[in-house]
């Protein structure tokens, strides 16, 4: 927590600005912006993992999000494409309360099976993609103390680090948020040695309903030389969804919301 | 004299020729800090040589690298390797590995608990540190020019980074790493094992069976950081005391490992062979300055080649480390023929200039024979398809020119400028040795003894040798061709006993690849995708639904109708389009079932009762499908909440699940599947690696199917069900959709895309990765031939496009190669060499006597080597071409001399012991000088350099044997053909 007063004051010393926001306040709005949008959404996605040699696979899905108490979320994943993921379905109860761990189900139609999955490491590979589950549905805030090491016209730098560095693969992010929207435009992960593996970018953004949305988001392993393409289409907030279609009793029988 | 222009010009300007050779050495001297090492045996192979090329597409395909194996051994703990404090040590050691960075003095630097940490990677003696330096092999070089580590950390094979997918609480699957943290108390520890050893990737390679054993791999960026990432391990581990012992080996590892011991030998062998030489030269000759001569001509020969290579920017590969050793004899045999001639004839001239004269004319032709027979034997190599022997031979072929032309100046100018003629007086005949020292008389004696053996046994010599001959091509039907990189190392190094132990307890630490692929990959067309779903349908819906199956077939062929028409029709037009008309049959079928249990489904179960159920279905569907559904939860209105809930959706479920839409999506997936989607290819898959492990050479093999399994046994275990339903489930999901979810679950696993190690992304190869516990290539070979033989058998559902590649792998083809390269080579040498043979002597029947000695020598070479059991290999393969090079110079020599005494003593009986004088004994001391000369060899550590040692005093002693016996003994016998006419010699 000292580090986060001493970069509000340093910030605060070196603004000019009067009315300038402090770093908690800017990675708020941000993480808000993000993946708060409306009380709740949905979104086609198309999912193209593309690797190093330019070999593209395809995965295309419909996802339902909903904002429950507290700053927690519900998601619901279900596939359409390739043929033989057809109606999987990923159920994933996100919560940010200290203490508390996400649920997570899947429903594997071809095996007749519904899963539940222990919470493990939130950055494993999701469906196999250069995303992993914490780009989906966000990185906990608490896990990481910020310090807003740069403020352009534009944007904010803001530096990550991870308050216990031993669970993840990164030794810190960047994250340049826009001033106006507060979208994070371009995430820059940096290993163990200091260099630069990992790049989460929002290409392209949209305002749908009123609110500033990533329509376009690609990751970049520099690692592998590979790079995953998440593209939006049909989004729409604010569709009243009924919070019990986050249940494992949707996972065999998806709701009308994702069907459709 | 034309001959002896050369030499009458280095007799008189005796300083011109020091200076010339002066400055040649320290031209190709000042090459050599540009030299630059390789020791792959990859290279073995030109680069764009096929098998290259196909191991690296499947290194590339399936993202193999080649790995440092860290095998850590416990014997003493009773759990074995999984006790809490080795466990602990084991999870260190990755994290320091992974950690891995170059720090601000730009030296290697890991984490260690937390702090960083600057191993000392010098070798503690100072003169392995010293070599190293010469060498240029800094034991720091573990990053890419842009700072990033050697190791591939991402790749790293440990317990604390592979995947484990296993059963949790509360009926959770959990998908983590084997050991997420090092074990607190032994139960952890013992958790780790059996996770370990349920899991059929794990149990044999990560794991030994035996529990005492843990394999890390290592992925390194370049084979050539293997020797450098191997000494920061064996430096991480220093501290490590009680019963965990470290093993490292690994190819690349066995390769570098080679590459720099092969330097130290380079910088050791080749000198003490020298030095060996120069001592027994001194024991024949008893005149230092006379023989520091030859030791010039060798050293001047061996700097010159070596730097004509450097310069010419070839890398010093392991055959070109061997340079040197083939130089030194050949050199050396030359001067010595001049000396020795010289040492014997200087009483009759007491003149330095005329004797050199005298003895550079008697030997001019000959040594230009032995000298040119032996530059063919050497460039002959040059035909072979393998680029490092090309070069050896072409440069030892260089250097023995070299060596000639020295001889010929350089030892005359030493001789007139070095030489005190007061030095030369006290110089013996040979006739009159038994006066002046005991040793040589020895031999004097003994091959005049010889002399009158090889003349009166002739019969019985040439008997003895037909039937070592005869014994000799028994042994010779017996070779074995093999190598194994691993086995260049003598039995009690490092590197071996890692490789025996490790063996011992693992699958086996030699891999080589699988791969198979459908021979032609053919998607399916219109027509025929809806044949098989009229098939499927039929069989799906036909008793069940009858009229709408009727609808449906009729709705197909329609579509077949269409799309045959149309040329090229986009295969996945026809099925969006049949997707609209199943929506509506299925709509027809069960709509009003779908509404309700739609309805249903989004009830609130939570209060909830027979009658709020009902209401709430009230105007849903139609009238008799409500009446059905009443009449059939009429059991279960007692029901409340979630209960009733899923007691009724599972009455709808049993009317919906017959859907139109849902086949055509199910067949879809079957249609478009690719080959290892499909059930039928991963179960022969499954049958080939049960073969495999029938085959006892293999140790282990794994593939995406042991990973397919383990991860649908995990993924429908349930502890509500018997162990044995359970245990059914691993196995291959029935249906190619059921095959790609699971598979999916592995694509998004905690070490992402490691499953594209062993299928290729868009599923239409596999790779089988085998683990050998012999490096041998006959072993290598051996799995080949059985695989094959069982794939003829056993044939593929589709025809199979099959690829091996693996290290492993490689040296069976370059073995291959180089022995037919090797076997043409040879006989095309023998070839160019009878003919200047016969050239030579101007007669067609002396050129075929002086390719007897070196015919037996070869054939009695190659038929110990069958005898005895020793693999034909590389050294021994190169060898043959020494021998051709070495026998026919003592042939020459022999022969030369016996017509020249013949003619003086007028026949061959009074010829020949003065034969077993002069001549015999220069070849005599030659021998004796090369054989001895390189005992050395015997004690290097490396197989290779004990093999050269001991075949070349084999060689030696045989032609030795075989000039002075058997062609003796020929001569004896087919006198009156060979001298009848005595002037065909000289010119």
């Amino acid at each position: 927590m000292n580090k986060l007063i001493i970069a509000a004051l340093l910030i605060g010393s070196a603004a000019t600005a009067s009315a300038e926001l402090t770093v908690d306040e800017i990675v708020n709005k941000a993480n808000q912006a993000a993946y708060y949008a409306g009380d709740d959404g949905r979104a086609e996605v198309e999912m193209n993992i593309i690797d190093k040699s330019g070999s593209t696979r395809t995965r295309r899905f419909t996802l339902l999000r909903m904002n429950t108490e507290g700053g927690s979320q519900k998601f619901y994943v279900y596939f359409k494409e390739p043929a033989d993921l057809y109606k999987q379905v990923f159920l994933v109860w996100k919560e940010v309360a200290e203490g508390k761990e996400d649920s997570r189900w899947m429903w594997l139609p071809a095996l007749n099976l519904k899963r539940s999955i222990a919470p493990g490491d939130k950055r494993t590979s999701f469906v196999g993609s250069d995303f992993v589950y914490e780009d989906v549905s966000g990185r906990n805030l608490r896990e990481d103390t910020h310090e807003l090491v740069e403020t352009t016209d534009t944007q904010y730098v803001v530096k990550n680090t991870p308050t216990q560095p031993g669970d993840v693969e990164f030794s810190y992010y960047t994250v340049r948020i826009d001033k106006d929207t507060f979208l994070p435009r371009k995430a820059e992960y940096f290993d163990k040695n200091g260099k630069l593996y990992r790049t989460v970018e929002a290409t392209k953004i949209e305002t749908t309903q009123g609110f500033p949305t990533v329509i376009e988001s690609v990751v970049k392993d520099l690692n592998t030389g590979g790079s995953t393409v998440n593209t939006f289409s049909n989004i729409e907030y604010n569709i009243d969804l009924k919070e019990n279609i986050f249940t494992e009793r949707f996972l065999r029988r998806p709701p009308r919301e994702v069907t459709r | 004299m034309k001959r002896l222009g050369l030499t009458t010009f280095s007799i008189r300007f005796p300083w011109i020729i020091i200076g010339l050779a002066v400055a040649l050495t320290i031209i190709f001297g000042a090459q050599f800090p540009k030299v630059s090492f390789d020791n792959d045996p990859e290279n073995m192979l030109a680069e764009d040589e096929y098998i290259r090329v196909f191991h690296n597409e499947v290194k590339t395909r399936f993202n193999l690298y080649d790995f440092v194996i860290i095998g850590i051994v416990n014997e003493e703990h009773e759990d074995g390797i999984f006790n809490v404090e080795t466990l602990g040590r084991i999870d260190a050691l990755t994290r320091e590995l992974i950690s891995l960075r170059q720090n601000a003095d730009g030296k290697p630097e890991v984490i260690r608990n937390g702090e960083p940490f600057v191993p000392t990677l010098e070798s503690a003696s100072a003169w392995n540190r010293a070599l190293a330096k010469v060498f240029g092999n800094d034991v720091n070089r573990l990053f890419a020019e842009d700072g990033s580590s050697a190791i591939i950390a991402p790749e790293i094979i440990s317990p604390s980074v592979v995947d484990n997918i296993k059963q949790a609480d509360r009926g959770q699957l959990a998908i983590e790493y084997l050991m997420e943290a090092a074990p607190a108390t032994r139960e952890e520890a013992l958790g780790i094992r059996s996770d370990a050893m349920n899991n059929p990737l794990y149990k044999g390679t990560l794991v030994s069976e035996d529990g005492k054993a843990i394999a890390l791999y290592i992925p390194i960026v370049e084979k050539t950081y293997s020797y450098n990432v191997a000494n920061l391990v064996e430096k991480l581990t220093e501290d490590w005391d009680g019963a965990d012992n470290v093993y490292i080996t690994g190819q690349p590892v066995a390769q570098d490992t080679f590459g720099v011991e092969m330097l130290v030998q380079m910088a050791t062998s080749a000198p003490l062979a020298g030095l060996v030489i120069f001592l027994l030269l001194f024991f024949f000759f008893r005149r230092l300055s006379l023989i520091i001569a030859p030791m010039l001509v060798a050293i001047i020969a061996v700097i010159a080649t070596m730097g004509l290579l450097i310069g010419l920017g070839f890398d010093v590969h392991i055959m070109s480390s061997m340079i040197a050793i083939f130089l030194m004899p050949i050199s050396v045999a030359d001067s010595v023929h001049i000396l020795s001639e010289f040492f014997d004839s200087y009483h009759q001239f007491r003149d330095k200039a005329k004797t050199i004269r005298h003895v550079v004319g008697h030997l001019f032709m000959p040594m230009l024979y032995t000298s040119l027979t032996t530059i063919a034997g050497f460039a002959s190599l040059a035909t072979t398809p393998i680029p490092p022997v090309r070069v050896f031979g072409l440069h030892v072929a260089f250097g023995v020119g070299l060596a000639w032309l020295l001889t010929m100046t350089f030892v005359p100018a030493y001789i007139m400028l070095f030489v005190r003629t007061k030095s030369l007086e006290g110089v013996c005949r040979v006739q009159e040795q038994e006066s002046c020292e005991a040793p040589t008389s020895r031999l004097d004696r003994t091959l005049h003894w010889l002399g009158g053996f090889s003349y009166k046994r002739w019969k019985l010599i040439l008997g003895l040798t037909l039937i070592i001959i005869a014994m000799s091509i028994v042994g010779i039907s017996k070779i074995k061709v093999n190598d194994n990189p691993v086995k260049w190392f003598t039995q009690n190094h490092r590197i071996r006993v890692a490789d025996a132990v490790l063996n011992d307890h693992f699958g086996g630490t030699y891999a080589a690849y699988l791969t198979l692929k459908p021979e032609r990959i053919e998607i399916p067309t219109c027509a025929e995708r809806v044949e098989m779903m009229r098939n499927a349908a039929i069989e799906r819906f036909s008793k069940s639904l009858p009229e709408a199956s009727a609808i449906f077939l009729q709705i197909l062929d329609e579509t077949n109708t269409k799309f045959q028409l149309l040329e090229n029709a986009d295969i996945d037009r026809c099925f969006v389009d049949l997707v609209g008309q199943a929506e509506g049959l299925d709509e027809q079928v069960s709509g009003a079932w779908s509404e309700l249990g739609d309805a249903i489904n989004y009830l609130e179960p939570d209060g909830l009762t027979y009658a709020k159920l009902t209401a709430a279905i009230a105007d849903m569907g139609d009238e008799a499908t409500r009446i059905i559904f009443t009449t059939r939860m009429a059991d279960f209105q007692k029901l409340a909440g979630a209960d009733l809930q899923s007691r009724a959706l599972d009455i709808v479920d049993e009317y919906v699940a017959l859907s139109f839409k849902d086949f055509l999506f199910e067949a879809r997936a079957n249609a478009g599947a690719p080959a290892f989607k499909t059930p039928e290819m991963l179960t022969y898959v499954d049958r080939l690696q049960r073969f495999l492990q029938e085959v006892p050479i293999v140790g282990k093999s794994s593939s995406a199917v042991d990973a397919l399994k383990k991860a649908n046994y995990e993924l429908n275990y349930s502890t509500d069900t018997p162990t044995e339903r359970n245990a059914d489930f691993y196995s291959i999901p029935p249906t190619p959709s059921a095959v790609a979810q699971v598979f999916t679950q592995l694509e998004g696993m905690k070490k992402k895309d490691s499953l594209f190690h062993l299928i290729t992304k868009d599923y239409n190869e596999v790779n089988i990765w085998i683990q050998l516990k012999s490096g041998d290539n006959t072993d290598m070979q051996a799995v080949v031939d059985e695989v094959e033989a069982w794939m003829a058998e056993n044939p593929a559902p589709v025809e199979l496009n099959v690829g091996w590649a693996g290290l492993t792998y490689l040296n069976v083809v370059w073995q291959d190669k180089m022995v037919a390269g090797m076997l043409n080579s040879l006989l095309g040498s023998f070839v160019v060499v009878l003919i200047m043979m016969m050239v030579l002597f101007r007669s067609p029947l002396f050129g075929l006597l002086a390719m007897i000695p070196l015919t037996v020598t070869i054939t009695f070479i190659y038929g110990l080597i069958g005898l005895v059991g020793k693999d034909y290999d590389m050294p021994v393969a190169v060898l043959s071409s020494l021998t051709l090079g070495l026998s026919v110079d003592f042939a020459i020599h022999f022969l030369e001399r016996s017509r020249e005494l013949t003619k003086k003593f007028g026949s061959w009986k009074d010829a020949i012991g003065h034969m077993f004088q002069e001549p015999a004994m220069a070849i005599s001391r030659n021998a004796i000088i090369i054989s001895i000369g390189f005992m050395p060899l015997l004690f290097a550590p490396l197989v290779p350099y004990k093999t050269v040692g001991f075949f070349l005093a084999t060689i030696m002693a045989a032609s030795w044997m075989a000039t002075l016996f058997i062609l003796a003994a020929l001569i004896t016998g087919l006198q009156k053909y060979l001298f009848n006419n005595n002037n065909s010699t000289e010119d």
